[in-house]
């Protein structure tokens, strides 16, 4: 591979990435937005990780994982379950990491 | 930031600028800590496929986009040319107008300049932690500076480590690296999802994302860089139409 495409692939991503960040916030924060488009824009966020979350476990590397209580599963219920009693993103991501690696270890996969 | 005046029951920022962004440097924490080993994943791929050191560290640092950046590797690798990876890194990352729109109501007060700063440092993550901070009330520009500061931080420096000890680290999936981005989206979903109204959309999306590609194998063909952008979309509409009340939004 050419150092050419790779540095024209570098910069190209740079910019295609922040045109597809600035913009929004530079034309939508000038905007008064009706009430359901507000509401719209509020559920988002949850959309987002949860779309985010189901590919990430069911489909890993964009396969459906082997079966459907592959570690994936099992480290991202826990991982929820360690984040709904402590509140903490530390703790949970480092709880969920320990358990994906053991359940994988033991499932020998 | 417009000075408010303080409510005797809410949680309010921190009262310096330097408070906020050290704030924000601390809630980013985690976010450092995950995409350490993600970046490093990265940097031991780029390598891998002919980027050096500089290369992969430049592309880190400006791009700052955990899932388009390994999108445009997996299509450089399948032999794509210039245009086929930026399309490819550029849907996939589409999901970003909608968080910069989601963001902007909050970034009102902010100047052009303080906007364009702070987009550079919008990602999932970023993101999530922001909003999040933002419904507790303790969120400013300032913070928001501290998270993206301290979330480049960690996707530089693990992209930095990943590609100068490719040799050395090994595979880096051994110490369960793929997993640490599926964990902090997790953690996140839980965050956002607190109520009821939240919760039955976030689930609707996850439904929609998985059905998309179950209809690939019935014959209609949607690349996987729209999943995402398919599924929240969708599912933000249907909850919008269901939840027509002022509950559901935030």
């Amino acid at each position: 591979m050419s150092s050419a495409l790779i540095w024209s692939v570098i910069v190209g991503m740079a910019l295609a990435n922040y045109a597809t960040r600035f913009p929004p916030i530079a034309i939508v924060s000038r905007m008064e937005l009706p009430a359901p488009v507000m509401r719209w824009l509020s559920f988002i966020p949850v959309s987002v990780m949860g779309s985010l979350v189901a590919l990430e476990v069911f489909r890993p590397g964009g396969q459906w994982a082997g079966s459907p209580t592959s570690p994936y599963v099992w480290a991202a219920i826990l991982t929820g379950l360690v984040y709904h009693a402590s509140r903490s993103f530390l703790g949970a991501t480092l709880s969920g990491v320990a358990v994906f690696v053991g359940i994988r270890a033991l499932l020998g996969s | 930031m417009p000075h408010v005046p303080p409510a005797a029951t809410t949680p309010r920022p921190s009262p310096t600028r330097g408070a906020q962004f050290l704030r924000g440097l601390h809630i980013g924490l985690p976010v450092f800590l995950g995409y350490v080993p993600v970046g490093a994943a990265f940097g031991v791929i780029a390598t891998s496929i002919g980027f050096s050191v500089v290369q992969a560290v430049v592309c880190s640092a400006t791009a700052l986009a955990g899932a388009g950046q390994f999108i445009a590797l997996s299509q450089l690798r399948a032999g794509e040319g210039l245009f086929g990876v930026l399309a490819a890194t550029t849907v996939v990352n589409l999901r970003y107008v909608l968080f910069g729109a989601t963001m902007s109501p909050h970034l009102r007060g902010l100047g052009l300049p303080g906007q364009a700063a702070l987009a550079f440092s919008l990602t999932d993550e970023t993101f999530a932690v922001n909003i999040n901070d933002r419904r507790e009330g303790l969120s400013t520009a300032w913070s928001m500076a501290g998270v993206g500061a301290v979330a480049w931080a960690g996707w530089v420096l693990g992209t930095l480590l990943g590609a100068g000890a490719a040799g050395l680290v090994g595979d880096p999936s051994r110490w369960g690296v793929e997993f640490a981005m599926p964990a902090m989206f997790t953690a996140l979903f839980v965050a956002l999802a607190e109520d009821r109204r939240q919760l039955t959309v976030g689930a609707v999306a996850a439904a929609i994302a998985l059905a998309l590609p179950a209809m690939n194998s019935l014959g209609i063909q949607i690349s996987g860089a729209w999943f995402i952008i398919i599924a929240s979309t969708g599912a933000a509409s249907l909850g919008t139409l269901l939840f027509r009340s002022e509950g559901g939004r935030r």
